[in-house]
């Protein structure tokens, strides 16, 4: 359905071999796969699978006990959540992780952070250089304001939006920190229909315009076979096939663990 | 005056009279930006000579599509500039209505706002033969789009510029080549069956217009205007365009759509238009607001609305008021109605206008209790907007004011109200026949309503002409105007008068799910749905309420006492567009409720009680299905008409 | 027989008027008290809103509530002024304290607030009475167990009476240089936390820090620095508090109870309102200071010492939901 205009390079992220449990539960069991350069890459599985947890561990939530990740050719076990957010890694949440009391700007604008330098003295003076930086960024949000079509909730406390809107704003929030590689948990999760075609095109629009590797999972087939280039599938911890939509679809494992059985979220 | 007779001509006499005063301004990327008149017409010039490169040309219709944007007004004075004639299209309608005007006006050129409209206007070029280039004004998601017909804006700009460098004089030329009784604008108006009709109007038109309540009211430069309604609809052309022209006032352009309220605080402009409708959302979020708020601001803001409707109208228009009144609206105006007008962004408002149906007297008030100058017209395309207009100080809720400067108005036998003056359009473009039925030769045009003047020559409009009947006994019914005094009830949301070559009047009523919905919670009710609600006895009384005290009303006025409500039924569904019993913008589909419901309606002039009724309803989702009812059919009181009475005693 | 209706009837009416009669009745008589008793109320509850928002700071960034702060005020008025005492100039002096609060902070985050990470709030409030103790100790082992006087003159604090509008009013009104100096540097310094707050990135990182953990992590938000930045702050709050509330008696380890002075503004305010702290403390400092003039007679001595409670119990009656705590609405 889409034209992507952009080519896929070369690899950006590689897990290896990662094995994470909790206590006795073993959450995933030696997985690998990579993310190539400005691809859309999806990570499908029934409830359960470790998606999740696998996110959680590509951006330091989660330390695995083995296995490595190699980001930008940097080999690395665990890191800490605010050191991947300064390699350039952002992300959304399942359940919507927004700083609730904060408007929709200041939401957006603490994607920033990371990105502003001026000294505190500065800054508390609002005086300066501190100021020209800050109309700087401020500038650069109205553009992802702008982009996401959410002009009219500027200064409305996020806790307010509805929950399409508050999605919205947390992929507003990470794309401020102009991420390499973006990692959404369920990006069109309890949204609508014309939300979740309103989503896929900021999704596709976001890869094609910046560049964005684009890591999502996403439980809405039609979604997934529409937007990604390739698809991981997840099953009990396990790596189950990786491949293009089409290549995956065939899988005979997939078909008989995941896409054979029917599961809740395919009623959807 | 007389050689400025082009709205580009006057562009370039604004350029160098006011050139440094702000034009028109757009809320981007969280800034406004302001574009001074030397800059506006700049820019006209660049795109003008931009769109001659590309060959448009002198007859050349430029269709214009999208929200209101500076861009899109400076086209339309480009197009103008070199001859053409811009034609506005509804930037929602959908393709296949935007097709038809694009194929009657045989236009070759289009400007788009985005990608949105530049996809309609692709899949309207698939059958149309005529459309060759289009112009986008916001490349946004445009990067795929790689056809050669397709120009970016700032593109078709630069080409002007270098155009215009090649071409020394042509600019000036083609602007000092236009006449005041050329083309200037067709705006589509969608009747309510066939096709539109695209209504001509010239530069005098517009112009003479624009100019007469200009001046009738002192518009000036320093007054600000924010442009929100379709581009297409003749009223923000006459009030963003013609006005903007010939008084030199700043048009504000919104971000976008969803933040025109945020837009109207910031703005705060003081000429002002909005149809009723959106003065009743505007009350409806401020009551719902202080239901919600403190007790004590509550109870402020009520014992200070109160002091208003006493006092802020007789202010207003000039009347005496008690010394303590007075007082008591200033210490309101600190506390009350100050605040809230900032926070609507009304505090600067010298003059505002609605039109377009009736408002609702409560509605009307409170805003001119606030001290808010909110007057109504009476207008139409045909017309270039202006017919009658409430002059300050003559303000009633119910009429619709004097006639315009220049414009005479008269009552046709059948009730119909004509109206000629310097505004009255050409022609139906390319359709002769409409044109002779509208306009007769001594340049008459029919409005299509009827209404009656008042002792003092104020215009009353009370229905549509064809819908206005009579009873058997010759009263007459203007069923409209019925409908529209029970509809400024909140509980009731729509309803349907019948009465023409009948015994009596009769009506169907659509009680409103919200505000009813709030009684039956309050009154621990408990519903399951419309139908359910609608059927409570206690729901039907209300409704009987409502309908005995238009009744009362009605009674007051000689003309149409004899047309009050007999019989009336609740009906069991909610009319829907959905089902094709109203038209898209929420007007009732007369003929088609009255043939749908034939049943009910020989049920109201019978002498049943119950009536049992089966139809098919679209639901939310779109799924169909169908609904039986067994109705009860109610009495109204009636009352004894006031001039019978003057003239028994 | 009938004495005994009758002394009911004279109690109730002596309670009645000494709760509400004459207290009213002397305001009126002495207006310039009122007013004096109203400025040392204010500047009082600038002290006391001082203290409530380091807690408050704490409590948002870390969901610690830090039985430390009491003691961190000691800690830091008596490093000023042994510094002091050791000839070190007072501006250095203050330099000195804030270098070690900031140590303190650093400190404190690593071997307690790290360990303890995603611990439940009872464990950290118990590792912040754990803090306590340890830091009495180790004052005491540095500073001796005896109270110091705080050398005002050195610090450049005036410590005399002004009396003011004597033409006005039947006396004139005496206000305390000292606390018209507490005050304003008091007002400032809440001016100063405010506007870091609201227009610094550090500000903001803190805000999103208190509203949700993770999403702050995501987005680049380092927690421990966070939490050195919120403890250097309650620190240097502490600096202040010390210095002043020294000032009045002397710098010892008795003022840590004070501290404790806070509680019932964060009853009052909420435990996550910054305006409530900032309110609270101006309502309980000026509450307790008339309470203690015109109630002492019939509530007997020591007013001030639970009347901030009795405020707070008393506006909690009326706004569950606290000063500035969001309305609960239920909805059926």
């Amino acid at each position: 359905m889409t034209e992507h205009r952009r080519i896929v390079g070369d690899t950006l992220l590689k897990v290896e071999n990662i094995s994470l449990g909790f206590g006795g539960v073993q959450a995933l069991s030696g997985i690998s796969f990579e993310i190539r350069e400005h691809e859309i890459l999806a990570i499908i599985g029934p409830n359960g699978a470790g998606k999740t947890s696998m996110l959680n561990v590509i951006n330091g939530f989660y330390h695995p006990q083995e296995g490595a990740i190699a980001f930008k050719g940097e080999v690395r076990r665990t890191m800490r959540p605010h050191r991947a957010a300064k390699q350039g890694i952002a992300r959304t949440f399942q359940n919507v992780a927004l700083f609730k009391g904060m408007s929709t700007l200041d939401n957006i604008m603490s994607g920033r952070n990371l990105r502003m330098h001026r000294n505190i003295l500065w800054q508390m003076l609002y005086y300066g250089p501190a100021r020209n930086e800050e109309m700087e960024h401020r500038h650069r949000v109205e553009e992802i304001i702008d982009f996401l079509e959410i002009q009219a909730i500027r200064r409305t406390p996020v806790g307010r939006l509805p929950y399409g809107l508050q999605k919205r704003v947390e992929l507003a929030r990470a794309l401020a920190m102009e991420p390499e590689l973006l990692l959404l948990d369920e990006p069109m999760a309890g949204m609508n229909v014309e939300e979740k075609e309103d989503m896929c095109r900021f999704i596709i629009d976001v890869n094609e315009q910046f560049g964005t590797t684009i890591a999502l999972i996403e439980h809405d087939m039609g979604v997934v076979m529409d937007i990604s280039d390739r698809v991981v599938v997840l099953d009990y911890g396990r790596k189950l096939a990786e491949g293009t939509p089409d290549e995956v679809r065939a899988n005979q494992d997939v078909i008989d663990a995941y896409l054979g059985v029917p599961h809740e979220e395919e009623l959807v | 005056m007389s050689d400025t007779d082009t709205f580009p001509k006057l562009l370039l006499e604004n350029a160098s009279r006011i050139g440094n005063r702000p034009g028109c301004r757009e809320k981007d990327l969280g800034i406004w930006q302001t574009w001074t008149w030397a800059q506006v017409a700049d820019e006209v010039r660049a795109l003008a000579c931009g769109l001659a490169a590309l060959g448009f040309g002198r007859g050349d219709k430029l269709i214009i599509i999208g929200d209101n944007r500076p861009r899109l007004y400076w086209s339309m004075t480009a197009a103008q500039a070199i001859g053409g004639v811009p034609v506005p299209v509804y930037q929602d309608s959908a393709a296949k209505e935007m097709g038809f005007v694009i194929d009657h006006a045989e236009a070759r050129f289009a400007l788009a706002e985005d990608q949105e409209q530049v996809d309609k206007l692709l899949e309207i070029k698939g059958t149309n033969q005529t459309l060759e280039s289009i112009v986008y004004d916001d490349a946004r998601g445009m990067r795929n789009y790689d056809q050669a017909f397709l120009h970016d804006f700032d593109k078709v700009q630069e080409m002007g510029r270098a155009f215009d460098r090649d071409n020394p004089g042509f600019y000036d030329d083609a602007v000092a080549a236009g006449k005041g009784s050329d083309i200037s604008v067709m705006l589509y108006t969608s009747g309510t069956t066939g096709n539109p009709k695209g209504v001509v109007l010239t530069h005098t038109n517009v112009m003479r217009t624009a100019e007469n309540n200009e001046k009738m009211e002192g518009l000036k430069e320093s007054d600000e205007i924010l442009a929100y309604l379709p581009m297409a609809w003749v009223g923000d052309h006459i009030f963003s365009f013609g006005q903007n022209y010939t008084a030199g006032f700043c048009v504000n352009c919104p971000e976008s759509s969803a933040t025109v309220m945020q837009d109207l605080r910031d703005i705060g402009p003081t000429y002002f238009f909005a149809p009723p409708r959106i003065f009743e959302n505007i009350l409806t979020t401020v009551m719902v607001r202080m239901e919600d708020a403190a007790p004590i601001k509550r109870r402020l803001f009520h014992y200070f609305m109160d002091v208003a409707q006493r006092a802020g109208t007789r202010i207003l228009d000039g009347k005496p008021v008690s010394s303590m009144d007075r007082l008591l609206y200033a210490l309101g105006n600190v506390l009350v109605y100050g605040p809230l007008k900032n926070t609507l962004g009304f505090s600067r408002i010298r003059l505002a206008y609605t039109a377009g149906e009736a408002i609702g007297p409560d509605i009307f008030d409170f805003f001119r209790a606030l001290g808010i100058n909110l007057k109504q017209l009476y207008g139409m395309t045909e017309a270039s907007v202006f017919i009658t207009v409430q002059p300050d100080g003559q303000i009633r809720p119910d009429t619709v004011g004097v006639p315009a400067p220049e414009v005479e108005v008269k009552i046709a036998d059948n009730g119909e109200v004509l109206f000629r003056g310097p505004g009255s359009f050409q022609e139906y473009y390319k359709s002769a026949e409409a044109t002779s039925e509208t306009k007769d030769p001594e340049g008459w045009v029919h409005t299509g309503d009827a209404g009656v003047f008042t002792e003092d020559g104020h215009l009353k409009i009370i229905d549509r002409a064809k819908d206005v009947g009579r009873l058997n006994d010759g009263t007459l019914v203007a069923p409209k105007y019925l409908e529209n005094k029970l509809k400024f009830f909140p509980n009731i949301k729509e309803a349907v008068a019948f009465g023409h070559q009948r015994d009596y009047v009769a009506a169907f009523i659509n009680i409103d799910l919200v505000a009813m919905g709030n009684w039956a919670e309050r009154h621990n009710v408990a519903y399951g749905g419309y139908q359910e609600l609608a059927a409570y006895p206690d729901v039907q009384d209300i409704v009987r309420e409502h309908v005995e005290q238009v009744n009362r009303d009605l009674a007051s006025d000689p003309q149409l006492g004899g047309s009050q409500i007999r019989r009336f039924l609740v009906l069991p569904k909610e009319l829907d567009a959905d089902d094709g019993e109203l038209t898209r913008t929420r007007k009732v589909r007369r003929s088609f409720v009255a043939d749908r419901y034939a049943e009910l309606i020989e049920a109201l002039y019978s002498d049943r009680n119950t009536c049992h009724v089966e139809t098919e309803v679209t639901f939310e989702d779109g799924r169909k299905g169908m609904l039986a009812a067994d109705l009860r059919i109610l009495d109204a009181k009636t009352f004894p008409v006031a001039e019978a009475m003057r003239e028994a005693s | 027989m009938d004495g005994a209706p009758v002394d009911l009837l004279n109690f109730v009416m002596g309670v009645f008027g000494g709760l509400f009669l004459d207290p009213v009745v002397s305001m009126f008589n002495r207006p310039d008290k009122l007013i004096q008793l109203f400025t040392q109320g204010l500047s009082a509850g600038v002290m006391y809103s001082l203290i409530a928002l380091g807690f408050v700071l704490i409590f948002k960034a870390s969901g610690v509530f830090n039985f430390a702060q009491g003691i961190m005020v000691v800690f830091a008025g008596l490093t000023v002024v042994t510094l002091m005492e050791a000839g070190v100039p007072a501006l250095l002096a203050i330099g000195g304290a804030i270098v070690a609060m900031i140590a303190l902070a650093f400190a404190i985050e690593r071997a307690v607030l790290r360990p303890l990470v995603n611990q439940d709030g009872i464990i950290l409030f118990m590792a912040t009475i754990g803090l306590a103790f340890f830091l009495e100790g180790l004052g005491q082992t540095i500073f001796g167990a005896d109270p110091k006087p705080v050398p005002v003159d050195k610090l450049l604090i005036p410590d005399g009476k002004l009396r003011l509008w004597g033409d006005v009013f039947p006396k004139p009104v005496r206000i305390y240089e000292l606390d018209l100096t507490a005050a304003i540097f008091g007002a400032l310094m809440v001016a100063a936390i405010l506007l870091f707050l609201n227009r610094t990135k550090m500000g903001r990182a803190l805000r999103a820090v208190a509203d949700d953990n993770q999403a702050a992590l995501s987005v680049g938000i380092s927690l421990q620095t966070i939490w050195v930045i919120v403890w250097s702050l309650a620190g240097f709050v502490a600096i202040f508090a010390g210095i002043m509330w020294g000032a009045q008696s002397q710098a010892g380890f008795s003022l840590a109870v004070l501290a404790l002075k806070a509680l019932p503004v964060l009853i009052l305010g909420g435990f996550t309102s910054i305006p409530g702290a900032i309110a609270g403390g101006l309502i309980i400092g000026v509450g307790e200071k008339l309470g203690e003039f015109y109630w002492r007679g019939v509530l007997g001595d020591g007013v001030e010492q639970w009347f901030g409670y009795v405020i707070a119990l008393f506006v909690l009656l009326f706004r569950p939901q606290g000063l500035f705590g969001e309305k609960i609405i239920e909805r059926v």
